[in-house]
């Protein structure tokens, strides 16, 4: 058959040529497809290196982060000597080195309601994008565009020894919000700097979308759309869920988009324009960081090195989690999980009336002062007579201005 | 009337606030709404309450709406499924 191929490309990707039921002509469309990918952390990294070395035609890479050492057990093309380095610039430089024949295009950007119709608008012959990104928000925005502009979108995701993948929004798929029409309240959701991840699982969902995605630009197999892959590390315990089709009738953006004709440019920013992100996701930042909350009045508070100036006898509680008090802790905190305060109040508040004796002070501390404010709230109910307060910025504050040398994590 | 034992799985956020992966689950009647038998979850597990509103089942591999009747058999699997947003 008639092909675009070269011989040094006919070489180059003999090994997936000579698979019958992928052929020269899956390898003709890869060649004349292009691929957005939104994320270039743990999910991005294998996706993209696997693409680039399929032999996509164009590349796009998005994220506006920098690469950290707390990055690298599991973001795998990012290595030691690249700290600080832009995640987008240097996945792209990686994934060069393998294939110099794909197209690359990075784009140092946070992925917004105001860039992303005009970064997608970019691409004139974007076939699909895969989003590989840790915040909420992001993901119905995407999810948003892509149902808007009519393009499929491989969606995977991970936390802790869990994944998840699927294709939105292809052959009468449902896209994310048809799934999940009312976004987890802000709590219930989990970043990967707070639950953690282990490297394994993104880069197994991470390939696993880049298979999704030659099979849906060759429009070759069965792809995941209508069906999620659940995977359970941990246990190992794999569950392929079927979904409902594309939800015409209540899903706010396929209902928009199909019920009129020929979306124009400004229909389409209009209809995200009108749609307020912040209020429907209950948070407000559109990306993957954790963010600092302030709910205690400055005379509740205390400073790193106000504390350590403090030198009356006192009661500390570190209400971090265990696993995260074992790795680290000041000396005399008692360990009391936040937890613990929400579900077990009165057990907590024994516990501390026993240990408190005479001390007339109790500070509370986490890791980045979060909790421990929420803390002083519940303690303040039963103890009017103590000080009460948290420790400003908690145990990273600490590790930044007071003691170097404690670890941070 | 015998109980029907149900299979029930906790991924991403359900299963930290269940603390195991999977428990067997007694229900008494095998026809109920697929909102009802989270009600009864949750009674056995109350911190479920936090996912309530965001959460998605299934049975036997197969999603189902909220107002859904089930029709429940001994053996069945229901997965409790929040989505999970890590990247």
């Amino acid at each position: 058959m008639a092909h675009n191929l070269t011989n040094s490309e006919i070489e180059r990707y003999s090994r997936q040529l000579i698979i019958p039921d992928y052929g020269i002509e899956s390898q003709n469309k890869l060649k004349s497809s292009s691929i957005l990918i939104i994320g270039c952390g743990g999910l991005g990294c294998p996706s993209a290196l696997y693409l680039s070395t399929a032999g996509i035609g164009r590349l796009g890479l998005v994220d506006d982060d920098t690469i950290e050492i707390s990055n690298i057990h599991r973001q795998i093309a990012h290595d030691e000597n690249k700290i600080g380095i832009s995640k987008a610039q240097n996945l792209a430089d990686r994934c060069k080195a393998l294939n110099s024949l794909v197209k690359y295009e990075v784009h140092n950007i946070l992925f917004t309601k105001t860039t992303a119709l005009n970064l997608i608008e970019q691409y004139p012959f974007l076939f699909l994008s895969i989003y590989c990104t840790d915040n909420v928000i992001t993901r119905y925005l995407i999810n948003d565009v892509c149902v808007l502009l009519g393009k499929p979108l491989v969606s995977g995701s991970a936390l802790k020894f869990e994944g998840q993948l699927t294709v939105y929004n292809y052959l009468n798929g449902p896209c994310y919000r048809c799934l999940y029409p009312t976004a987890p309240p802000a709590h219930a959701v989990s970043n990967c700097s707070d639950a953690g991840i282990l490297g394994p699982i993104v880069g197994m969902i991470g390939s696993l979308q880049a298979l999704e995605a030659i099979k849906v630009v060759a429009e070759i197999g069965t792809c995941l759309n209508g069906r999620m892959m659940i995977f359970d590390g941990f246990d190992f315990l794999t569950r392929i869920i079927k979904l409902r089709p594309r939800q015409i009738e209540t899903c706010l953006m396929c209902k928009s988009v199909l019920s009129r004709e020929n979306l124009t440019k400004k229909d389409r920013e209009e209809i995200l324009e009108n749609f307020d992100y912040i209020e429907f996701c209950g948070v407000s930042n559109y990306n993957d960081k954790s963010i600092n909350i302030s709910i205690l009045s400055d005379k509740k508070r205390i400073n790193c090195s106000d504390y350590k100036n403090f030198t009356e006898s006192h009661l500390l509680i570190d209400v971090r989690p265990k696993c995260q008090f074992n790795i680290c802790s000041l000396p005399n905190s008692l360990n009391i999980p936040f937890d613990d305060f929400v579900y077990n109040e009165e057990k907590v508040v024994e516990n501390i009336r026993d240990k408190l004796g005479n001390e007339k002070s109790i500070f509370l501390v986490c890791r980045r002062g979060n909790d421990s404010q929420l803390a002083v709230e519940i303690l303040e109910k039963h103890f009017n007579d103590k000080e009460i307060k948290d420790l400003i910025g908690g145990l990273q504050t600490w590790s930044k201005e007071i003691e170097p040398d404690f670890p941070k994590y | 009337m015998d109980s029907i034992s149900i299979k029930v799985l906790f991924f991403g956020k359900a299963r930290d606030l269940v603390g195991v992966g999977q428990k067997d689950v007694d229900i008494l009647h095998s026809n109920l709404k697929a909102n009802e038998f989270l009600e009864i979850i949750i009674s056995k597990f109350p911190r479920l309450e936090e996912i309530k509103s965001s959460t998605k089942l299934s049975l036997n591999e197969e999603y189902v709406e909220m107002n859904d009747v089930l029709s429940l058999k001994s053996g069945d699997e229901i997965a409790v499924i929040p989505p999970i947003s890590g990247g």
